[in-house]
């Protein structure tokens, strides 16, 4: 391979690197070695054949499919140069005749894909890296397009976007390879959302229910019960006919592998998947896991599947694009996230839908605040894109109101178009007392008891009996009936008016 | 030869040995039928010439050659719109029959003369207690629906729509640009349910599409809009959900084209790409064209650069608070912020105008109030500052309105509210004759005629 490195010099690099390399192995050479795929650089004997092999390995077993063209000439694996690292962004030389998104490998040290054709360079943003790059380092095109390997085998698994089993660090053998990002489903082919999809929590399936291809917004600062609300969720999906996804984005091992022991725990394995980008992968990865999580969500949906997904959190996936935007000298906008960090988000969500063949998508994505602030750039943005959002708040959490769900800021933008005509009926009534009480609480806090109107005394008492029967533990879901017979009593009271 | 020697997301260069033959805004192509890229011309500098491209550009490759497609995007002028669905670039997304026969026309058509345009201030109503008392309407008012995220601009313009367009039965075209497919997808479906698709078309670029199509919805809309009102000399309703998405959108493909942002990194030229498009929206003698914008207020800021920047050409506007919301009283509109150049003697008439500063005296005092009480209670308070207090709560509270857009969500079935009706209740709440209601009665009703048969 020095050899082949003196001579890349030359403009015609890619043809004749390749050529030199079919001079110097026969295709039955090629063939024989059935070992190549596992074969580590440093178990093997530095003599040039092997060396050669080693380099090209990425490249063998297509050799035999593509060697007609490169026989007559027609060079199909271009080879670049790494000429610039900065991070994880590098700038390569050669690869004239690369497409953008293609998948790039880069001297067997590392995977990326093209991110811009510039005119007479190309930026390669890297995905998995093993070795450290150096300058110099060759670059080779695989002529595919940057896709997502999936296998229906790791349902109860962590997984990542490569097709790789996380828990014992396994490639699946059949695998099924998508683009990350599709377009978005037409217009025409969407339905009403009207099947409510059932959190067992009382607070939201009575009050801001959430319908099956919806996206609710789950809203709050650290240690609000964020991720709770959706592993609760996702628990009380047991026997609804329903897949779950969960997304952990840059969360570190240890939570993603928490939330895992959780979920076998309370037997949701069966039905979930966990697919990951951990804190300390690359920010191209936890950028892209989202998108590739939403195609699988797809794949089971077109099959007629309803699939929940849950994005934790996309905070830090906003942060890891801006990482991702400035390094690649793109203009900051508003608090330095880019201009495009809306349309990121944007797309994403949109993949969310009720399908006209019956199955859906709904997201559940997480967005951590701080100081309990949800007029942040960030987190307006994701609220003016979702159907709603479930804002959690630090306060009530510390008093004890669990699930801390702010009842003020949270909203439901389906409402009753998702309920029963019964629950609708009650929730309606239930949130209008609620919010009532809640806001003559602040006013009349001061009040004289005894100088109060009946009626007001009254709205003080229910207002405070609602919150109680709000309270549920984490863990402990309600059925739809369970929350019926715990708010009849509105109903009750109101007949005896 | 054009070729293509440097791309990205949404940015492409190419190499013309001909640059006299191209033109900015034209499109081009490649001439190839697998896969059909097509970008819009958008600067030249001697031989290379930027373009943006129309669609995803996954898998574009470097020197592959473009050709010329078409002289700009343009977008079917005629009868034939009516009922239809287009996206921004023109091409109908509703899976009818394709028009037989086309008559495309530029989406960028020239600005109306000073000549040309028309002002008449009648004032139009809507129904809705709170806009027709605080911020009223006329014929041809630009006016703006600004709010935070989620805090009820969509339902709003739905109710507007409802209120406006099927009473009145006019034209009106909906544009919209960078929101929900799936409110796009509703608005529609409700449109055919209660057979109102035939008066009506509608353009959208939502907000799952890239940049370029973002961008391009206005233009596509005002486009038709135009159609209606200078050849079918009709008055004209247009929608657009969401405004500052425009901006937004032409923000991404200016970062892109690294020119150089202003605050908060929006483009050099957000004024005048605002006002190219605000300025084609006016009324002219025979027809006219009033238009309801809403527009996202970004992080809760309503001195936002971009929002400051709409709102200059607006007629009124109407501001939606998170605060109010918050409260449970929808819609969440705060009157201090929300004005209309209506409001004036002359227009709206003596007796409307006294009430509107009646109320806003009333509100101001409230807050000041609100203040003193959390720290000091109710009872503290004189006898005329207790009356303020209350009959402001009570008319805060009769200012919430059930809406028929809306009556999945409240269970209340909407309510239409005749200005005379308006004013006599607020006159009666202000003077106290409602003393003896208690608040909560006043709330989701539409007139006091409401109360009757709980109060007898």
């Amino acid at each position: 391979m020095k050899d082949n490195n003196e001579n890349e010099k030359t403009k015609k690099l890619q043809s004749n690197n390749l050529k030199n390399i079919i001079n110097n192995i026969s295709i039955s050479d090629i063939m024989n070695s059935n070992s190549v795929n596992v074969v580590k650089s440093e178990d093997l004997p530095k003599t040039k054949v092997n060396t050669i092999k080693n380099e090209t390995k990425y490249v063998l077993d297509k050799i035999e499919l593509k060697k007609d063209s490169i026989i007559t000439g027609n060079n199909i694996y271009g080879v670049g140069k790494v000429t610039k690292i900065k991070e994880f962004i590098l700038e390569v030389s050669g690869l004239e005749n690369v497409s953008f998104y293609e998948k790039v490998n880069i001297a067997n040290k590392a995977i990326g894909y093209v991110t811009k054709l510039e005119a007479n360079y190309t930026v390669v943003a890297l995905l998995t890296k093993t070795n450290d790059i150096v300058v110099g380092d060759s670059v080779y095109q695989t002529n595919e397009e940057l896709l997502g390997e999936y296998s229906p085998e790791s349902v109860g698994r962590i997984i990542d976007m490569f097709g790789r089993d996380k828990l014992d660090d396994k490639k699946y053998k059949d695998t099924i390879k998508f683009r990350i990002e599709k377009e978005p489903f037409h217009i025409m082919d969407r339905r009403d959302v009207n099947r409510p999809l059932e959190t067992g929590i009382a607070g939201i399936d009575l009050i801001y229910p959430i319908g099956k291809g919806q996206r609710q917004l789950i809203i709050g600062s650290k240690k609000t019960g964020k991720t709770q609300l959706c592993l609760d969720t996702i628990v009380n999906q047991a026997n609804k006919d329903m897949l779950c996804i969960y997304v952990a984005i840059g969360k570190t091992k240890k939570e993603v592998k928490e939330i895992y022991y959780e979920l076998v725990k309370k037997g949701a394995a069966s039905y979930t998947l966990i697919i990951s980008a951990f804190y300390e992968d690359l920010p191209t990865v936890l950028y892209l896991t989202p998108y590739f999580a939403l195609s699988v969500a797809s794949f089971y949906m077109m099959q007629g599947k309803d699939v929940l997904v849950v994005l934790d959190d996309l905070k830090r996936h906003a942060d890891a694009y801006r990482q991702i935007s400035l390094i690649s000298n793109k203009a900051p906008g508003r608090d330095a996230y880019p201009a495009d960090i809306f349309y990121a988000h944007a797309r994403l969500l949109e993949r969310a839908c009720q399908y006209k063949n019956g199955a859906s998508i709904s997201i559940l994505p997480v967005v951590e605040t701080v100081g309990d602030d949800i007029t942040d750039y960030i987190s307006t943005n994701i609220i003016s894109i979702t159907d709603g959002q479930i804002v959690l708040s630090s306060k009530n959490f510390k008093k004890g109101e669990k699930p801390a769900i702010n009842y003020g800021l949270s909203v439901s933008r389906l409402g009753g178009a998702v309920q029963t005509q019964e629950m609708k009926a009650l929730g309606s009534k239930v949130r209008r007392k609620l919010l009532n009480y809640l806001e003559t609480r602040d006013v009349y806090e001061l009040a004289n008891v005894d100088e109060m109107s009946s009626d007001l005394r009254k709205k003080l008492a229910e207002g405070k009996i609602i919150i109680e029967n709000l309270k549920q533990y984490k863990y402990s879901p309600l059925s739809i009936d369970q929350i019926k017979s715990r708010f009849q009593f509105i109903d009750d009271e109101e007949s005896n008016d | 030869m054009n070729k293509i020697i440097s791309v990205s997301d949404i940015n492409v260069k190419i190499y013309t040995d001909k640059p006299s033959d191209i033109k900015v805004g034209e499109i081009l192509g490649t001439n190839n039928n697998d896969n059909n890229y097509l970008f819009e011309v958008n600067e030249i500098a001697n031989n290379i010439v930027t373009a943006i491209p129309l669609s995803s550009v996954i898998g574009l490759k470097r020197g592959v050659e473009l050709v010329k497609v078409s002289d700009g995007l343009k977008i079917e002028y005629s009868d034939k719109i009516l009922g239809r669905v287009f996206n921004s670039y023109g091409e109908l997304i509703d899976r009818k029959l394709a028009f037989e026969e086309t008559h495309p026309k530029n989406i960028y058509e020239k600005n109306l003369s000073l000549n040309e345009v028309a002002i008449d201030n009648k004032v139009m109503p809507t129904g809705i207690k709170v806009i027709d008392f605080f911020s009223p309407i006329a014929k041809g008012f630009k006016m703006g629906l600004l709010g935070g995220a989620g805090v009820g601009k969509t339902v709003l313009i739905k109710e507007l729509i409802n209120n406006i367009y099927k009473s009145k039965k006019s034209n009106a075209i909906f544009t919209g640009v960078g929101e929900r497919l799936r409110e796009g997808k509703e608005l529609y479906d409700e449109m055919l349910e209660s057979d109102l698709l035939d008066k009506m078309s509608i353009v959208f670029g939502q907000m799952g599409d890239n940049p370029v199509s973002r961008s391009k919805a206005v233009y596509s809309g005002l486009t038709l809009a135009e159609y209606l009102r200078d050849e079918k000399n009709q008055d004209v309703l247009l929608f657009v959900d969401n405004m500052f998405r425009f901006v937004q959108a032409k923000t991404e493909i200016s970062t892109e084209l690294k020119r150089f942002p202003v605050e908060n990194g929006y483009p050099t030229t957000m004024a005048s790409d605002v006002s190219e498009v605000e300025e084609r929206i006016n009324s002219v003698e025979k027809g006219s064209i009033t238009s309801f914008q809403a527009i996202y207020v970004p992080a809760d800021d309503l001195n936002d650069e971009a929002v400051q920047t709409i709102t200059s050409h607006m007629d009124g506007q109407i501001v939606l608070d998170r605060h109010i919301a918050e409260k449970g009283l929808y819609p969440a509109i705060n009157v201090f912020k929300s004005t209309s150049k209506l409001v004036n003697i002359e227009d709206v008439g003596k007796r409307h105008y006294e009430l509107v500063e009646n109320a806003l005296k009333y509100f101001t005092r409230y807050e000041e109030l609100e203040e003193i009480i959390a720290v000091l209670g109710i009872d503290e308070l004189s006898k005329e500052d207790k009356d303020i207090f209350y009959r402001s709560r009570k008319l805060r509270n009769y200012f919430t309105q059930p809406m028929f857009v809306a009556e999945n969500y409240t269970n209340i079935k909407g309510k239409f509210v005749n200005l005379e009706d308006l004013l006599d209740d607020v006159e009666k709440i202000l003077n106290g004759q409602c003393d003896n209601i208690e608040e909560d009665k006043f709330l989701y009703i539409g007139t006091l005629e409401d109360l009757k048969p709980k109060g007898e």
